[in-house]
């Protein structure tokens, strides 16, 4: 009966729903359009000449359930070859992964397997991972074909969408997607209040936390 | 600095800072820094608030002065349930404090202090403005100066709510019974309770019924049991309205106070987080003959709380029964809330029992003579509790309907006269008052058919609205907060650009560091750390031949800081490059707390050089290292451990070179090895003409030759002495003979190198008269470096060495060489 125990909406009390914080990370080949997805999902915006991430982005949006509200803290990754080595620093501790191709560039897809293979090696047990053939806007020059990439998602247990950050086809859809297919059971996260993840961020530090799980507040 | 120790300087003398906490004030969108000092002056306690003026707070002057709460003895900060009115006159010094505080509106400037943890307070002010449209709300300049935008999301969405309630909730319409009666022992009458609790045509929503002196035996008072509980609690049940049907959901007692709450079904699913408390203050202050029984709820999401009272008796005990409900004000807590709820913390109260306050500055016979005609109303100014009321000391801020009923103490048993044998004047002594919004009193009355005690029941009938909300409103609202939320969030992220993602050096040589600058401009609208960061797996955040600094610093929006990457090849590091295990190349990873990582590539053109180089690869080389294919030089040095025929073993013509200068121009040399370093410039020179051949005599001062020589020893990746024989070297190193056989196990490369540069050392010691050098002193300088220590740290594998034993092995290292500077070991070397 105490009042941390609420789920339901209350306004006036101290419980609003849980909010649970998810470390994401998005990984693939350079120019599949990984961090157009991002600002597709977080801003609403669209670049065609979208600058090349060097380093790690970082962006904060929020997905609201049924039950629960789903914060994101998602980590935008390089995808040139020669920051590979860099890549653990940020799908270490993460509960989820995107992995990115272009369904224009056959290379892409083959790359995007390997990325699957290497989380589901060195990743949390886990982290929830979804595949994203993006760019299917340019249908007329695809070389991935659908069932293609449907039949190994399902093959490795990914979640899989085709997905367009210019057109914003299956954005949303496929944050959604893995908001629903979270585990929301954890317990209460190490930061407390969900929002004062400020050494939550510091990936550093990532590694001492519990791989798996929410941190779930309230 | 101690944040305890600065705020004290600000203080007044006599003022002593107890306790300072980081705290944060939610304004809006915002949360600001604070730091909250606990100030003790004399006894008297108050909260004092300030304001960091620069981040990183350093000193006094780094804050100011933004609010000043003086805490009473009960830590009441509530001025309704506080006992003294207005400013509290003995906090003058607190309120010294207030003309300093720009964020002093008034006294009451602050609803609530909710010390939940004293480590991070959060204080809840009034919106100035609602952000959630107006982007101007949000305060840029003060984030810029450190402000935190959002950094609690939790209390943000709770507080951004709240101030939207409105627009999500719906207002219902709830029928609340409330019924209060002192039945002073007796058991419930044979005809049961419906006139008192059924006597509306309508059945209420929700009852609470009251009952005190429900058993007054020693027994109910010692032991807190009593039998009357069963019989009045089936009474009331068989007297509920019969038109519904009702669920009990909470039934409380202390000693003779008992309390019920009983909902009707169709609601039962809405009333949540219930609350059942006592607290006595009878005998002693703690017992419970007197005190208070409450429940708290929530209906859908209105709190409502229910306090069944009994204060202090007789006349003259006003100020004890004033006193009764302090004590139950600040006392009674629902501890099963975090933080606990106290009866304030509710949006609708219901105060009710037997209150005790009488009738005064009347004789008793003119009081009943007044009460008998009917003019009852002209007692209401006599009233004790009127009269309390008005002069703020009990029950501030609650609300009574007019008292239209005959004063229900005391009565004679079973009759409607008054009790004459006390000779008490009567009184209206049961009371219910509520406080909170949505409340409309309909009915407040007294049931004087129920005679069986010497109060008369008496009962009240409200409609409250009761707050419910439209999830479907709720469900939007909330997705534009977490929006709007996201959006600053993001908006508020640390930004900085770098002037350049690359840093590519001109070619790396041996002993000549370079320099770039790397710019990082703050383009952000918040300050940020940065500091770059080690990799995983990584010990450090940057190969040992850079160094960067500063490598971590604070930049507010709109700074700029240059940082100085410098690379050096030394001859720690130049071996690892020689061998090509490592390349002139690096990621590093600067990283904005609370942000994104950066990555900046360093890279340069690694010219190699026979400094570093293996003594296996040297001994090989009959030309100077730029004329080796790099390729073949990789080679020779990814393989050390093939065996070196006896014509390769001789000394390297590097250090022939070098020895041979020496010999010839330099063993007059005053203090050779000892008095100069050597010019830097000089040294380069020396490495160029040892890595091209050409000029044939080396350049330089023979000081900067002596330099160089002891440069290339300390370079080579396996010293002059192979590692696997140093343990036992330094075994044997008091004792001759055992130091010759050791010597003349290493592999004949290392051997030859290690008699040549002795035989070398003793000539030079033939000419001490004029160089003057002591063979202890070349003993241990050339111990150090023929035996030098592996590259590395405890860390790495390499045993951990207190600094006594690291002498301790210095003075071995020493003592080994020594001996073959002053004793003749030509014959041992062999042919």
């Amino acid at each position: 009966m105490a009042a941390r125990g609420n789920t339901g909406p209350k306004p006036n009390g101290s419980a609003q729903g849980k909010i649970c914080q998810f470390k994401l990370v998005l990984l693939g080949e350079s120019a599949v359009g990984k961090s157009s997805l991002v600002l597709r999902f977080v801003k609403g915006q669209f670049h065609e000449y979208q600058e090349s991430t060097i380093g790690a982005a970082f962006m904060t949006q929020t997905v609201c359930l049924d039950d629960t509200t789903v914060k994101f803290e998602i980590w935008d990754t390089a995808g040139q070859e020669r920051y590979h080595s860099l890549a653990p620093m940020y799908y270490r501790g993460a509960q989820a992964a995107i992995v990115v191709y272009d369904i224009s560039n056959q290379d892409t897809f083959g790359r995007a397997k390997g990325w699957v293979k290497e989380l589901q090696r060195q990743a949390s047990p886990t982290i929830v991972i979804a595949l994203a053939g993006n760019k299917s806007d340019l249908a007329s020059k695809r070389m991935v074909e659908y069932d293609e990439a449907q039949t190994y998602a399902e093959e490795h247990g990914l979640l899989f969408m085709e997905t367009s950050a210019k057109t914003a086809m299956n954005v949303n859809d496929i944050f959604l997607a893995i908001a629903k297919k979270l585990p929301k059971s954890g317990g209460p996260g190490p930061g407390g209040d969900a929002g004062s993840s400020a050494t939550g961020r510091r990936i550093t530090e990532a590694d001492n936390q519990p791989s798996s799980g929410a941190s779930c507040c309230k | 600095m101690d944040p305890t120790a600065l705020i004290q300087g600000k203080l007044r003398p006599g003022e002593k800072a107890i306790v300072v906490a980081d705290a944060g004030i939610v304004q809006d969108w915002v949360k600001s820094p604070r730091l909250i000092a606990l100030v003790e002056k004399q006894s008297e306690h108050a909260l004092i608030i300030f304001s960091p003026q620069n981040i990183p707070v350093t000193c006094s002057n780094d804050v100011s002065f933004s609010n000043a709460i003086p805490i009473d003895h009960e830590f009441h900060c509530d001025p309704a349930f506080s006992k003294r009115k207005g400013p509290i006159p003995d906090f003058c010094w607190v309120q010294d404090y207030w003309p300093l505080c720009p964020e002093m509106d008034s006294s009451s400037a602050y609803d609530a202090v909710s010390v939940n943890d004293i480590a991070a307070i959060d204080l809840c002010d009034d919106a100035k403005g609602d952000g959630l449209d107006s982007d101007g709300a949000v305060r840029r300049r003060a984030i810029a100066m450190g402000e935190a935008p959002i950094a609690a999301r939790e209390s943000v969405v709770r507080y951004q709510m709240a101030q939207r309630e409105g627009a999500f909730t719906d207002i219902h319409n709830f029928r609340i019974f409330v019924g209060t009666w002192n039945v002073n022992g007796n058991s419930p009458p044979a005809s049961g309770l419906l006139e008192w609790l059924a006597c509306d045509s309508e059945p209420p929503d929700l009852y609470a019924i009251a009952f005190q002196e429900l058993d007054l035996s020693k027994e109910a008072f010692l032991f807190n049991d009593t039998p009357k509980e069963d019989e009045w609690t089936r009474a009331v049940i068989t007297s509920l309205h019969p038109k519904a049907r009702y669920r009990k959901k909470k039934q409380v007692r202390l000693v003779g106070m008992l309390l019920f709450v009983f909902v009707q079904e169709r609601h039962d699913a809405y009333v949540t987080s219930l609350g059942g408390e006592v607290v006595g203050t009878g005998i002693m202050g703690k017992m419970g003959n007197k005190g208070g029984v409450s429940i708290r709820m929530e209906i859908h999401s209105t709190s409502l709380c229910f306090v069944n009272s009994h204060l202090a008796a007789h006349v003259e005990e006003c100020e004890r029964r004033n006193q009764d409900f302090h004590d139950i004000c600040s006392r009674l807590s629902f501890s099963n809330f975090m933080p606990p709820k106290t009866i304030k913390h509710h949006d609708q109260i219901f105060w009710f029992g037997d209150l005790n306050y009488r009738i005064v500055g009347i004789e008793s016979n003119a009081a009943k003579a007044k009460i008998d005609a009917g003019n009852w109303s002209e007692l209401w100014s006599k009233d004790q509790l009127k009269q309390q009321q008005k002069d703020g000391k009990s029950f501030m801020g609650f609300n009574e309907a007019p008292l239209d009923f005959k004063p229900t103490y005391q009565y004679a048993n079973n009759s409607d006269e008054w009790d004459n044998e006390k000779g008490r004047a009567p009184a209206w002594t049961d009371r219910i008052l509520w406080k909170g919004d949505h409340i409309e009193n309909t009915k407040y009355r007294s049931h004087p058919t129920l005679r069986s005690s010497d109060h008369r029941p008496v009962s009240a009938l409200f409609n409250v609205g009761v707050k419910v909300i439209d999830p479907v409103r709720y469900r939007k609202i909330y997705e534009e907060v977490m929006k709007q939320l996201d959006k600053l969030e993001n908006e508020f992220l640390p930004q900085v650009t770098v002037d350049k993602l690359e840093i590519i050096y001109d070619v790396v040589k041996f002993l000549e560091p370079q320099s770039k600058t790397l710019t990082i401009a703050n383009t952000g609208q918040v300050p940020v750390q940065f500091e770059f960061i080690k990799k995983l797996n990584d010990s450090y955040f940057c190969k040992p031949w850079l160094s960067i600094n500063p490598y971590a610093d604070f930049l507010k929006p709109g700074e700029k800081r240059d940082i100085e990457l410098r690379l050096k090849v030394d001859p720690t590091t130049v071996a690892r490059l020689n061998s090509g295990q490592e390349q002139v190349y690096d990621i590093l990873v600067l990283h904005l707390e609370g942000g994104k990582d950066l990555f900046i590539t360093v890279q340069g053109d690694y010219q190699r050089t026979c400094f570093g180089l293996s003594l296996h690869t040297l001994v090989q080389l009959k030309v100077p290292v730029s004329e080796v294919p790099t390729g073949k030089l990789l080679e020779l040095e990814a393989d050390r451990e093939s065996e070196i025929s006896a014509c390769n073993a001789g000394v390297p013509k590097e250090i022939w070179l070098m020895v041979d200068r020496l010999y010839n121009e330099g063993l007059d040399e005053d203090e050779l090895f000892f008095a100069k370093q050597g010019l830097d410039v000089e040294i380069r020179a020396i490495r160029d003409a040892l890595d091209t051949g050409t000029p044939a005599v080396l350049p330089g001062n023979v000081t900067s030759v002596a330099g160089a020589l002891l440069l290339f020893l300390e370079s080579l990746p396996e010293p002059v002495v192979p590692y696997r024989f140093h343990q036992q070297c330094l075994d044997s190193s008091s004792n001759y003979i055992a130091c010759m056989r050791v010597a003349a196990a290493f592999p004949d490369h290392h051997r030859n190198l290690f008699f040549y540069i002795c035989a070398f050392l003793k000539e030079a010691l033939l000419h001490t008269s004029k160089n003057g050098l002591d063979p202890r002193a070349l003993a241990t300088l050339f111990g150090a470096i023929m035996l030098k220590e592996p590259v590395g740290s405890p860390g790495q594998g390499l045993p951990a060495r207190t600094e006594q034993a690291m002498k301790a092995r210095e003075r071995q290292k020493a003592n080994f060489v020594y001996h073959f500077l002053v004793n003749d070991f030509v014959d041992a070397t062999g042919p």
